[in-house]
């Protein structure tokens, strides 16, 4: 064991004493720093300032003066999606899609005012965030310092003496893991220290560990490499040319050849194109704007039936708002069931490319990260299934209003006289249907299955490079 | 000459460099493939859409007896084809919209719809050429030009190669001129073969590669300067690497979080905030309210004002007008500081050369910013053809007449 530590330490000093060595890890140790420190004041800022645009969409919504109901239904109401307390870490798909929702009756809107069409275009990669400058480069480091940890032996002519004392291959192999691990470790500080500022901002512990333990794995993995690649060849030039190329091949190239493969293996057709075909099965619901439509005869026809009388004017209830509320509610069966059969095709893509992960550490870990922040497609679905939810709630609790206390003969006189008009303005305190919104992340045991897949790639890497490295230290000859 | 021959000769036993021109060729040849095929798909989507959208308005046609009905249920399709460079630069074509639904409502409630793909695939980014010519290629240059001089003084025949060929003038310059060459040549032959084909003109592909063979040019002579200091491979590489990952990453966020610091947007929520409660507020204001800034634009309407009933469709198209006037200077805002950060993002984009190739190509495939806001500004063009199309019938309270579909607005591709 002692000499396994001082091979580390060996090591380790030579970092130390090396300016190129030295250099690289402070500028890096900078731009994590500064990186980190920039991603997490971004996403506070966007979380304070969305929950208070929250906070000020429902006091508005609230303090609308008396009205028709089915007028708060089109007057519709705002939903905005909080960042967790994780994307200051890795915001995720959160610059890419819209962060706030329109609410109103008969339609789903899109997520709309999305950061990335607004932001300077400047090619690269979008935003620099903190999840970025470790999946991305930080490899690049640990690559520069650790590519020779083996070869450097052979150059100095140091291999054949450790050797000769008896030093064994596994021993070289934990000594170099160790250093190369440590320097590692004291880069996942940064990475550290946020995820701990995120519990304290109320994320669950185990998320947060998590998504520690995923960047420690994934970084892990990038060691047994080096140290494979490194033990293997005999050159600097060549150790380094390899892991270039692996690095080129993983961080920039598979995870948009994924992209690609999984857009042209299951092509998902846009809104628009969803929307227009929808179109004829919401015409066969009719639309409730016009209770005389054929479609609600049989409606008016049962009604009749059920309170015993001869016209919908003497009802207990109003015909209209009855005819809302259905037509709501067969509406909105429709427009779920095309919303959720997008987002399944679309969880589909995303499961597609997430299995490039077996080909590329960076593709794995950049799907872990997402899911385990709670900034990943799916979470970006649950704000979207959960709009939805406050949308029928209050579209529904206003078609109640409309049933039960606006007089029929009022609300079909209303646009043709002044005196029906103002009495079909329901009283404000109606409007108290509407449900507090505030989006919170799935549990942290859910993110953790959804990032199960990734963990599973990224342990299967680091098994199989730690496995080969091993085999190549123990066949070192000087 | 007999140089010449002799480098390339040098090469082509060079497996290393092989390897690497060999990388850049296929990265170049797949990403100029993905890219027509992302195009033709945008194109098909499109040739879908518009006779779906054609389609659905016939059907429209016939149902309603009132132009206020007809105008508040027809959707009509807009779009912004893709011209035939878009393949080599997707550019914003992944993040903003390029076709967009719109009706006779307030437009301010429609135009910001996003008809967005999977989050997951903007977020990542597509394999364009532009990808890898601007971001990929300088990093194959770096491994194939680092060691040149480093490996030979490794190897201690760098004094004796320096000497003999004196009188020829550096190898050293004709070999990375070969290699630099090469490379330029592996990125823009699959352009060109792709490009032509697929109907992109010379006026379009000439210009790219002379940014692709600029751009490499200048990484070559940020090679020539490292090499000066005379380092080891393994130092040359990790500093070159080191200013690729300043030049093409660092800067470029530092340049894209400055100038979005520096031009605050109005917020996206405020926009859509006012123009609700502006067209809202309207239902519960006397008409006249709505009717006279409605009138200081739209003066010809002055004799049609009279509002006798609590809902008349032209008050109902007239209030969401008021409310597209209401938000405007918000509107306009939005749209300005759009513009003013583009102009800044392009004038600072010198600082990092990657990102002036990547604006100088989606300027060129028509895909940056500028386009976008035109396609924005074609929308709204059509948005006001298509209000002017009703109020004439709204305000003189036409019965709606049987025209077919060709003589109501429709919204026009632009040629391309």
């Amino acid at each position: 064991m002692s000499r396994v530590l001082s091979i580390a330490r060996e090591e380790s000093r030579l970092w130390l004493r090396s300016r190129l060595a030295l250099v690289t890890l402070v500028i890096f140790a900078v731009l994590l720093a500064a990186v980190s420190i920039a991603t997490s004041l971004r996403m506070s800022e966007e979380y304070h300032h969305r929950s208070e645009q929250q906070a000020l969409a429902e006091e508005t919504f609230l303090s609308q003066p008396d009205r028709h109901p089915h007028r708060m239904v089109h007057y519709g109401h705002y939903v905005f999606r909080t960042p967790p307390p994780l994307a200051m870490i890795d915001p995720g798909v959160d610059a890419v899609t819209g962060q706030s929702i329109f609410l109103e009756g008969h339609k789903q809107n899109s997520a709309v005012f999305a950061d990335a069409r607004a932001g300077a275009e400047l090619g690269g990669f979008q935003g620099l965030t903190a999840a970025l400058v470790y999946q991305l480069f930080v490899p690049l480091l640990l690559i520069a310092i650790g590519h020779g940890v083996f070869i450097r032996e052979r150059e100095e002519n140091t291999l054949a003496p450790l050797l000769a004392q008896g030093v064994t291959g596994n021993e070289l192999y934990a000594g170099k893991w160790i250093a190369l691990a440590g320097v590692t470790l004291a880069l996942l500080l940064p990475l550290a220290i946020v995820s701990a500022a995120a519990v304290v901002r109320g994320e669950a512990l185990l998320a947060s560990f998590g998504v520690i333990s995923l960047y420690a794995l994934y970084l892990f993995v990038w060691c047994g490499l080096i140290l494979l690649v490194s033990a293997l060849v005999r050159s600097r030039a060549l150790s380094l040319g390899i892991l270039a190329l692996f690095w080129l091949a993983s961080a920039l190239i598979v995870p948009r050849i994924a992209v690609e493969s999984a857009s042209s293996a299951m092509p998902a057709p846009g809104k628009i194109e969803t929307d227009l075909r929808m179109q004829a099965d919401l015409r066969e619901v009719g639309d409730g704007h016009f209770p005389g439509a054929p479609q609600f005869q049989q409606l008016r026809a049962n009604l009749l039936i059920q309170y015993d009388v001869e016209r919908v004017e003497d009802l207990p209830v109003n015909f209209r708002g009855v005819v809302s509320e259905v037509a709501e509610a067969d509406l909105t069966e429709v427009m779920n069931r095309y919303a959720e059969e997008r987002m399944a095709l679309e969880a589909r893509q995303a499961r597609f490319a997430e299995n490039f992960g077996w080909l590329s550490p960076v593709a794995a870990v950049s799907a872990g990260s997402r899911a385990l922040s709670g900034t990943d497609l799916a979470a970006h679905h649950r704000f979207l299934r959960e709009a939805e939810e406050v949308r029928i709630d209050y579209v529904q609790g206003l078609n109640r209003v409309h049933v039960e206390q606006l007089d029929y003969t009022d609300d079909i006189n209303r646009s043709l006289n002044e005196e029906a008009n103002r009495r079909t303005r329901m009283s404000a305190e109606n409007w108290n249907v509407l449900n507090e919104f505030s989006f919170q992340p799935a549990a942290a045991g859910e993110r953790l299955t959804q990032a199960g897949a990734p963990l599973g790639m990224l342990s299967a890497w680091l098994l199989l490079l730690t496995a080969g490295g091993i085999r190549a230290a123990r066949r070192m000859q000087p | 000459m007999s140089g010449l021959i002799r480098e390339i000769r040098f090469l082509a036993s060079d497996r290393a460099a092989l390897l690497w021109l060999g990388i850049a060729l296929l990265v170049a040849c797949v990403s100029v493939i993905l890219g027509l095929r992302e195009i033709a798909a945008q194109r098909a989507v499109l040739n879908d859409l518009i006779e779906i959208d054609y389609a659905e308005r016939e059907v429209l046609d016939t149902l309603y007896q009132d132009w206020g009905d007809v105008a508040y249920y027809t959707f009509h399709l807009t779009w912004d084809s893709p011209s035939d460079f878009a393949f080599a630069a997707l550019g914003q074509r992944d993040t903003s919209p390029w076709k967009h639904q719109i009706r006779a409502l307030a437009l301010e409630g429609q135009i910001y719809e996003t008809d967005a793909e999977n989050p997951d695939f903007a977020l990542i980014g597509r394999f364009d050429f532009a990808f890898a010519a601007n971001l990929l290629a300088p990093l194959l240059l770096i491994l194939l030009l680092h060691d040149l001089r480093s490996a030979e003084r490794t190897a201690g025949r760098y004094e004796l190669l320096s000497a003999t060929a004196a009188s020829q003038g550096s190898p050293w310059f004709a070999r990375a001129a070969l290699r630099t060459g090469a490379l330029a040549l592996c990125l823009i032959a699959p352009l060109w073969a792709g490009g032509l084909p697929g109907g992109a003109g010379a006026s379009t592909l000439i210009p790219a590669s002379l940014v692709v063979i600029l751009h490499i040019a200048f990484w070559w002579g940020v090679c020539v300067l490292v090499d000066r200091y005379g380092w080891t491979s393994p130092v040359n590489l990790t500093a070159l690497v080191g200013a690729w990952l300043a030049l093409a990453v660092i800067v470029p966020a530092a340049i894209k979080v400055s100038i979005e610091a520096a031009v605050p947007l109005p917020d996206g929520g405020e926009i859509l905030l006012t123009q609700r409660e502006a067209v809202n507020d309207a239902w519960d204001l006397p008409k006249a309210a709505t009717m006279e800034p409605f009138i200081e634009r739209h003066p010809a309407w002055a004799d049609y004002t009279e509002v006798s009933q609590p809902f008349e469709w032209k008050w109902y198209y007239a209030f969401q007008q008021v409310g597209d006037q209401t938000v405007e200077p918000l509107s306009q805002a939005y749209r300005d500081g759009r513009i003013r950060r583009d102009r800044l993002a392009g004038s600072l984009a010198w600082l990092s050369p990657p990102a002036l190739a990547e604006r100088a190509m989606q300027a060129l495939a028509d895909t940056n910013v500028a386009a976008t806001l035109t396609y924005e500004q074609r929308v709204r063009a059509f948005h006001k053809a298509l209000r002017e199309y009703y109020y004439p019938r709204l305000f003189r309270g036409e019965p709606v007449s049987t025209v077919s579909i060709e003589q109501r607005p429709q919204f026009q591709g632009k040629e391309s």
